[in-house]
């Protein structure tokens, strides 16, 4: 089945090709669209399937791989390949690694101990650890945690380094429908309209109906009816979005891009203005996220510019040494101006009304060992930047 | 297929766009047309519609615009003034009731061409609002308990440019065609199709330095297929000759809208 090979390819690829659009395509086939022609079938297939021009190339390795190779056995190894560099075909990986545990019963792990065991510690530990032999960590050779080196132990979370983890906790098949995800920025776009607060501009034709005023004209008016109308309102809020690029964000650039976009196609705002900071907001705030000294604006002339009902929302991870947060040289690319981070992050709080911060790896509840990041949360209220999170904080942004 | 598409004299559509078109009408999908502004997304409809001899609907997507709009309106600010004033028929619903874009192409007693020009404009929820209505081709007037179901199916074109986003339930019931640039031969097919008569050395030189313009990487606003029409409109009417355009560059502003965009085709004017 030459051509349920293709499917599987295409959504291998990323390609989120749905069954109805396969059937369309089957349809089409039918009805003797394609021309019998190789060309023809391509463009035809594209259309009906791929949806957007950034996937095109997408479409473009499947249908080379699988109508043009001639040679199906190494094929499959680099299918196989494909399949353990994507995150998000952990189920099939799941499989492979329950079949690769069944062929290993003589190597005496027993599953349902170290889920005891992982369990006991789970209620024990209280702490980070990283490369130990006993706890839940990082780098370490007791069979829980990730990037470690242990064959078949429990992986919490994290990239995969070994493939043998034979229960992947924390990557399940179905989290898709769980709303603390991170996804798309469609879905951040949606969030985003939660920040809506309407005043009526004056420079607008009176379109609506306004019911009270006709209501009260018209009985005024003997019963006789008498229309009010009134101008729109219009949305007044206006964002100050400041980013963390530090180097400690890379990993998540493409998470931070799409919540710019989502802001950026919000058009709804009455303003939008966006600036860059490097692990912590200092003296100026940079206008580009490359954060060049020089390309920046003095986070004084933000206190001068914007009034304080600007809704600020602080993008970063908050995870600054101590004294990158309260030594008044803390700052090691750029000037402090004489005070501290932990200053500048007060006098914004005391500017303007409404903050939030979205922290994209914040730890789940009190995280003592992550001091820089408990002492913001102190000040400013913080949330996972995930779909969940940022929902949270636009309910925040628009209490009174 | 009884009837399909195969270009204008006016229109000059590459052989997979005409495809697209026609799979789309075979299929009985919407089309979805994206592409960079200026290469003739809404010129397209005009074109089909031309081709296969069929009325058009442009139904013109703002802001503001709701799915509503597009299905009917209920005029009950002009039923009120009627029956103040005792108007003939006011007890008649159906007098009031407005039929808008997508219910008059319903409604047609022919097979008509329905464009929803930009959807991207509209707000997010806009296309899974039209889910219903594109897939059954009906929709119900509550107020008269009508429902309106198209006789002929329209053909239905939508255009993006792909501002926003469109959600992935409505994409999965489009045909999907992305108009790349135009290739040199294409541009002067559709260059003539304008300008009959242009001159060949005006028509190469414009061309050449049309496309290095296009090339430099700090130009922020690419000039697209409509803004090369109009300068080669403005030549022609100028009388410029051939030779004068690689080294004065008349008319550029036709081409060039924004500012530092001058700028920059300014410090590179030794490249034409």
């Amino acid at each position: 089945m030459l051509f349920l090979t293709f499917f599987y390819k295409l959504r291998d690829c990323g390609l989120n090709v749905s069954l109805g659009e396969w059937l369309t395509l089957i349809e089409a086939l039918k009805m003797g669209l394609h021309n019998s022609q190789m060309v023809d079938f391509y463009y035809l297939a594209r259309a009906i399937l791929v949806k957007s021009e950034t996937d095109f190339d997408k479409f473009d390795m499947a249908f080379e791989d699988v109508f043009k190779s001639k040679n199906l056995a190494p094929d499959i190894t680099d299918t196989m390949l494909s399949w353990l560099d994507k995150s998000d075909m952990n189920d099939l990986l799941h499989e492979m690694n329950r079949d690769y545990m069944n062929q290993m019963e003589s190597a005496v792990i027993d599953k349902e101990d170290v889920e005891t065991k992982f369990k006991d510690r789970l209620r024990d530990q209280d702490s980070e650890h990283n490369g130990g032999s006993y706890w839940i960590g990082t780098m370490g050779k007791t069979s829980f945690g990730n990037t470690g080196g242990n064959m078949g132990g429990i992986r919490v979370g994290g990239q995969t380094g070994y493939q043998s983890a034979f229960e992947v906790v924390g990557a399940r098949k179905y989290k898709d429908f769980r709303d603390d995800r991170v996804l798309t920025n469609r879905q951040y776009q949606l969030a985003f309209k939660k920040l809506r607060q309407f005043s009526t501009r004056l420079d607008e034709p009176e379109t609506e109906l306004n019911i009270d005023g006709t209501i009260s004209k018209t009985c005024n008016n003997g019963g006789y009816l008498q229309i009010v109308m009134q101008k729109p309102r219009k949305n007044a809020v206006k964002i100050l979005l400041l980013m963390d690029s530090g180097g400690t964000m890379i990993p998540y650039t493409e998470l931070l891009n799409d919540l710019f976009q989502a802001v950026d196609k919000s058009r709804h705002f009455k303003d939008v203005k966006c600036y860059y900071f490097h692990n912590c907001i200092y003296s100026h705030v940079y206008k580009t996220p490359e954060c060049e000294n020089g390309d920046w604006v003095e986070t004084n002339w933000l206190f001068r510019n914007l009034d304080s009902d600007y809704k600020v929302i602080i993008v970063g991870d908050a995870a600054m040494a101590p004294e990158e947060l309260y030594s008044v040289n803390g700052n090691y690319r750029g000037p402090n101006d004489g005070l501290s981070g932990w200053d500048w992050l007060l006098l914004m709080k005391r500017h303007f009304k409404k903050l939030v911060w979205l922290n994209p790896k914040m730890a789940p509840g009190h995280a003592p060992w992550r001091e820089a990041e408990t002492a913001v949360k102190g000040i400013y209220p913080m949330y996972k930047l995930t779909v969940k999170g940022l929902n949270e904080a636009m309910i925040k942004l628009m209490q009174k | 297929m009884e009837q399909t598409f195969q270009g204008t004299t006016s229109y000059v559509a590459s052989k997979e766009l005409m495809d697209s078109v026609n799979i789309a009408i075979a299929l009985k999908k919407p089309l979805l047309i994206k592409g960079e502004p200026g290469t003739g997304k809404t010129m397209l409809a005009e074109a089909v519609a031309n081709s296969l001899g069929k009325k058009m609907l442009i139904w013109n997507i703002k802001s503001t615009t709701k799915a509503q709009d597009g299905l009917y309106m209920y005029d009950t600010i002009q039923r009120l003034y009627d029956g103040q004033f005792g108007e003939e028929g006011v007890d008649d619903i159906a007098r009031y009731i407005k039929l808008g874009k997508l219910g008059d192409a319903f409604d047609s007693d022919e097979q008509v061409i329905l464009l929803i020009d930009e959807i991207d404009k509209a707000d997010l929820e806009f296309p899974n609002d039209l889910l219903w209505e594109l897939d059954q081709m009906e929709f119900y007037i509550h107020e008269t308990k009508r429902t309106v179901k198209a006789k002929h199916r329209p053909i239905v074109i939508i255009t993006s440019n792909a501002e926003k986003e469109l959600p992935d339930a409505f994409l999965r019931r489009c045909i999907f065609h992305y108009i790349d640039f135009p290739e040199k031969e294409l541009m002067a097919e559709i260059v003539k199709t304008h300008f009959p008569n242009v001159e060949e050395a005006l028509l190469q030189n414009v061309m050449d330095v049309f496309y290095k313009i296009r090339e430099i990487r700090d130009i922020r606003k690419k000039p697209s297929t409509s803004e090369l029409i109009d300068w080669v409109n403005a030549l022609q009417i100028g009388g410029i000759s051939a030779d004068r355009i690689r080294s004065e560059l008349p008319f550029v502003g036709v081409v060039i809208k924004k500012d530092e965009d001058l700028e920059t085709l300014k410090q590179n004017k030794d490249k034409f």
